[in-house]
């Protein structure tokens, strides 16, 4: 047998070896047995000695050919257990991807919150400031100043929790109105809202509560005007019910204001058609505004011949009722979690 | 304000349907509630009852022919005063009746009947103004065929204005003339007076005796004859939401509708001396008013008296005595102008709120007081064939000139953010038949006295604008420049609105009043003195809403209440409320939580929710605050907490808050189990807050760890067992980690062992475990000495 033929006999066995090994372990064994010190090919170079000196580069490269081959079956087979082993591992682990995962409940803001601080963001978009003041009021920032003196009738409009002859309950956010205009020292210009709980004398039901949030703006420049009022809502009534909504005002009365309106939105439930949200009538009322009546600027050092103002507000549960179809308003305060939830 | 189309149309033409003109109102005037047709009902004609017969089949019923125009027809009717001769209303078959009550041909026990013969409660004519039982006999003249509704004056369209304070103007048909007639851009037309007075003259002697009176007109009519109004005026009087009475009544109530100005008939024999006295009443004075009610009067209430006695509440209501009977032969005749506020005050303190009160108290317009008087003496000549004695008798103090308001135009334009030319201004205040002149910009103008309402220029601003139509304003935004931006304050109370819901909590809103016996109930000891500042309401709607809080958590722990009884077990609440005390509101963080923290369902691993948790939770919130330097110390203040889990929330400055399990009393007399509760001041937090400056450099070198579990007593608190260790561990110590807590085994009853993990390192080398186990040595040395620590 040439030795040409013993290498391929080499390489054949070695391939078929090779080919039956399992594991990393066992094929170390079987390499040592080909290419170790003590391996086939030890035995094989051993032959080389007794060649004569013209074969041996041949003989060499041979030799070399063989090793290198059977070490790319070593490879190979290396390669292939330890995909298996991987294959092995991957299908162990395989886990019912559909079963729920693990929760991690975030908690929600109250919806009252969420609806007062999208709209404190989109005052202060527009260069407002948020003003916050005292729940507790004297009657004299609560009424006097904002035009309702002792007799005025429009006080039966609102029933109030009096504590003394002269401390309430606010009945509205308009004090911190007079309360900035009070110590903006320059009297210049002012661009707030005030956000907040207010009370009324009311007995709850699913349209009154007792307590609830009112958001209201005020503006005072040279030439804040009625018509700046108008744009300032429409942006608003847009944001809280969607770019589509359209806005009307309608003549009211407020001792506050003067001229007074109440604003309607269109509604954006039958989009102004007509359907019993909005009553037939394709509008909704959302809030009470108007231009500030001159007593009222002058009762806080404002001189009315030179500055003008506007002033908004609007019951922060019945913007929610509407958007969301709220029923009750006593929703807001019975804080059911299935409820409370919900407002993402 | 119930509004009747037929009326205002004497008064100004109006061309368009109710619902255009209530529209209209709505944008231009003020809020219409509502608007319908006083009669809902179709197919309705007057037939005439030729026959009338007993059912064969039936006592109750009876068989009526009635001429219904081109036919006779047979209906049966169960109404028992039904009688032959009578005009009557006929609903025909295919008639729609209010309530959707259809009306068909149909056999009623054996007997053919087609239609039926109608009630005017039918018609939906409201029992309350006729007082009707079974059918209506038209008694007015008629034919068989005619339209019922017509002929009684029933054809008519209703709108109710939701009348603001401020427009007393429209408590009556002429000012809603007025104002329709701005709006449609034409004229009002105003009623002829006139009235044939007898020789005799008025004898009545008329004094005022108050500055609460600024007028009073009265005539005396004699020989009248008390019997119905005319149907036309009963139907106007039903369309504005008032019930006919006697033709003496209804006029007067007829003329306050259309006028505004309210009217008061005295029986003038019963009146007894022929002399009114206008004055003040006495204190605890009585008077009878008309609906029977015995009144206690004070010096505040104006009366009219005869001279000697009380016969009416000024302005409010009349007195018994001098009430028109069926016998009433003359009556004297008041119009008059009382005090607004006076009036207010009366009607309050009685609760007696009349269409009279209404109007005084919302000021009526003193022009229009005579010629109400006038308007109703010529109707009691008219529909009462009085007497009309000769003269008004009157004392007069009232003002009657029109008021002068002057302003630019260019200032109505910069108040509406318009560019209306002065002439569109001008033709405005034209239709409000406003009187005005026009000199360069100024405009001067006169306020007729029917708009007390209008004070200054302001006003006129909103009658410009509203008549014009708020629709043609532009939509601008303020020129105002400014920079908008929450205050520090405002952003921490959003941050931690932010890490709480992170957290897993949900924002409650509670009520911030409540019972007074509730509102110490998370009042330290220290703090009980509190009782004597709370803010408690004057008259407060019910006990249980009668003190103003002084910690959410009361109400928090109702709403953990309402959802444990729903079975929503797992409640972790926030919420961001204040404490009123008569001195001030400071803002607290309050939470409550009960069951377990996150619902893993089918996992079976549940975190229910302890001490450690509620801590856990705040501690987090506080860390991310930079506040992490605040500690517990555990307190037995709180006489609703568990003493042995609860503690105050520190810093060196004093209290910030508190945090502790509810006590099993306290749960148990609420229905409630495990809940763990916390508050902290708002105002506190903000001030301690420590807002990182520089940032700390990594630590390059690596930290070398090791572990301790030591024996103490238990009363040994964890926070003094760091205190010693990081005491004798100086600079190198960097970190203690409590991570295991061990009772029982073969420790001792009253022993504990404790875990910690210490974290050893140096920023500028790395550290030898020789020098390390030199310093642990060193601190478990301290922990013996100062508390009796051993190595486990």
């Amino acid at each position: 047998m040439s030795v040409k033929e013993k290498l391929q006999e080499l390489i054949s066995e070695a391939k078929e070896k090779i080919s039956l090994v399992q594991s990393v372990h066992e094929l170390n064994d079987v390499k040592a047995k080909y290419l170790g010190k003590k391996g086939s090919f030890q035995e094989i170079m051993k032959l080389m000695k007794d060649l004569p000196n013209e074969e041996r580069p041949m003989f060499g490269k041979l030799t070399n050919e063989a090793k290198q081959v059977i070490t790319n079956y070593l490879i190979d087979q290396k390669q292939l257990i330890e995909d298996a082993k991987v294959n092995e591992q991957l299908r162990s682990e395989t886990i019912d991807v559909t079963l729920p995962g693990r929760s991690f409940e975030v908690g929600k803001k109250h919806l009252l919150t969420q609806i007062k601080e999208e709209l404190e963001d989109l005052f202060i978009g527009m260069g407002y400031s948020v003003m916050e003041g005292p729940e507790i009021e004297i009657d004299e920032y609560n009424f006097e100043k904002l035009n309702l003196p002792k007799n005025h009738p429009a006080r039966d409009m609102q029933d109030t929790f009096y504590i003394t002859e002269e401390t309430l309950l606010r009945t509205h956010t308009s004090p911190v109105q007079v309360r900035t205009m009070l110590d903006n020292k320059e009297k210049g210009p002012i661009k707030i809202v005030c956000p907040g709980k207010v009370f009324r004398r009311d007995d709850d039901d699913a349209t009154h509560s007792h307590q609830f949030m009112q958001f209201e703006g005020l503006v005072v420049d040279e030439t804040t005007s009625m018509a700046d009022l108008k744009g300032t809502l429409l942006v608003a009534a847009r944001k809280l019910f969607g770019d589509k909504r359209e806005i009307r005002l309608r003549p009211s009365y407020f001792p506050f204001t003067e001229p007074s309106v109440e604003v309607d939105v269109s509604c954006h439930n039958c989009n102004g058609k007509g359907c019993n949200i909005c009553k037939g009538t394709g509008w909704i009322e959302v809030l009470g505004a108007g231009v500030v009546n001159n007593n009222v600027l002058e009762a806080s050092g404002y001189d009315s011949t030179k500055y003008q103002a506007f002033a908004f507000g609007m019951g922060v549960e019945r913007i929610a009722m509407l958007k969301y179809g709220i029923n009750d308003i006593r929703s807001f305060y019975t804080n059911d979690i299935r409820f409370n939830k919900q407002f993402k | 304000m119930k509004v009747s189309l037929n009326w205002l149309k004497e008064l100004v033409d109006v061309n368009i349907t109710i619902e255009e003109l209530s529209t209209l109102f709505n944008l231009h005037s003020g809020e219409v509630e509502e608007y319908y047709n006083l009669v809902e009902a179709t197919n309705l004609v007057v037939g005439y009852v030729e026959s009338k017969e007993q059912h064969p089949d039936a006592d109750k019923l009876s068989i009526c022919h009635v001429n219904i125009g081109n036919e006779v027809s047979q209906i049966v009717c169960g109404a028992p005063n039904v009688e032959k001769g009578q005009h009557v209303i006929v609903a025909l078959p295919g008639a729609v009746l209010p309530g959707g009550f259809n009306i068909k041909s149909s056999t009623i026990r054996g007997v053919e009947s087609n239609g039926m013969i109608c009630s005017l409660s039918e018609l939906g004519i409201d029992k309350k103004y006729h007082h009707e039982e079974g059918i209506h006999e038209i008694t007015v003249e008629c034919n068989p065929g005619d339209n019922p509704v017509e002929v009684l004056s029933l054809n008519d369209s209703v709108f109710a204005l939701d009348l603001t304070p401020n427009r007393a103007d429209l408590l009556s048909i002429m000012g809603v003339a007025y104002d329709t007639a701005a709006i449609l851009k034409t004229e009002v037309k105003l009623k002829e007076i006139s009235l044939v007075e007898v020789q005799k003259s008025n004898p009545v002697i008329i004094e005022i005796d108050t500055d609460k009176c600024s007028s009073y007109y009265a005539r005396v009519i004699e020989n009248i004859e008390i019997k119905d109004s005319p149907k036309w005026m009963q139907a106007r009087l039903i369309a504005a939401g008032m019930r006919p009475i006697n033709n003496v009544v209804d006029i007067t109530n007829y003329v306050m509708l259309e006028t505004g100005q309210p009217l008061h008939a005295f029986d003038y024999d019963l009146l007894e001396t022929g002399k009114i006295v206008v004055r003040q009443a006495n204190e605890n004075e009585e008077l009878v008013t008309l609906d029977n009610e015995t009144r206690k009067l004070t010096v505040n209430d104006i009366v009219i008296t005869n001279g000697s006695k009380s016969v009416a509440i000024g302005g409010v209501m009349g007195g018994l005595d001098t009430e028109i009977i069926s016998t009433s032969r003359s009556i004297l005749l008041e119009s008059a102008v009382f005090d607004f506020y006076s009036i207010r005050k009366t009607s309050n303190r009685l609760d007696l709120r009349s269409e009279a009160s209404t109007r005084f108290e919302r000021k009526v317009d003193p022009n229009r007081t005579l010629l109400a008087l006038e308007m109703a003496s010529m109707l009691f000549g008219k529909y009462a064939n009085g007497d009309i004695l000769k003269g008004v008798n009157k004392v007069e103090n009232g003002d009657l000139t029109e008021k002068v308001i002057t302003v630019e135009a260019g200032k109505i334009n910069k108040v509406l953010g318009t560019n209306y030319p002065v002439e569109l201004i001008e033709e405005t205040l034209s239709r409000l038949n406003f009187k005005h002149t026009l000199e360069n910009d100024l405009l001067t103008i006169q306020i007729p006295t029917r708009r007390q309402d209008i004070l200054t220029y302001q006003d006129i601003v909103e009658e410009v604008g509203r008549i014009q139509g708020y629709d043609n304003l532009p939509t601008t935004l303020p020129e105002t420049v400014s920079m908008g931006a929450l205050s520090p304050s405002q952003l921490v109370k959003r941050k931690i609105h932010t890490l709480l819901t992170g957290l897993g909590l949900n924002e409650v809103v509670t009520y911030s009043l409540t019972s007074k016996d509730k509102v110490l109930d998370f009042v330290s000891k220290d703090e009980q003195h509190l009782l004597s500042e709370v803010v408690e309401l004057m008259m407060p709607m019910s006990q249980d809403k009668s003190t103003m809080i002084l910690s959410p958590i009361r109400g928090i722990l109702e709403s953990v209440k309402y959802n444990v009884a729903r079975k929503n077990n797992d409640v972790l609440f926030y919420e961001l409320s204040k404490r009123y005390t008569k001195e001030e509101e400071t803002e607290v963080l309050c939470g409550a939580l009960t069951g377990e923290l996150s619902n893993v369902l089918w996992q079976g691993k549940k975190e229910v929710v302890d001490f450690y948790t509620a801590k856990g939770i705040v501690s987090s919130m506080l860390l991310e605050l930079g506040l992490s330097h605040l500690y517990f110390e555990a307190t037995n203040d709180y006489s609703n907490l568990h003493p042995g889990q609860s503690a105050y929330i520190k810093d060196r400055s004093g209290i910030v808050g508190f945090i502790g399990k509810l006590h099993p009393q306290y749960e148990k007399a609420n229905d409630l189990k495990n809940v763990y509760v916390f508050e902290l001041k708002i105002e506190s937090l903000l001030e301690l807050r420590r807002p990182l400056k520089k940032v700390k450099e990594i630590n390059k070198y690596p930290s070398i760890y090791r572990d301790l579990a030591i024996v103490v007593n238990k009363d040994v608190e964890a926070q003094s067992i760091k205190t010693v260790i990081s005491k004798t561990g100086k600079r190198m110590l960097t970190d203690i980690m409590i991570f295991d807590l061990f009772v029982g085994g073969n420790l001792a009853e009253n022993q504990k062992s404790i875990a910690l993990r210490l974290a050893f390192t140096d920023p500028k080398r790395t550290l030898e475990s020789k020098e390390v186990d030199e310093r642990v040595k060193e601190i478990l040395g301290s922990l013996e000495k100062q508390l009796s620590a051993v190595l486990r």
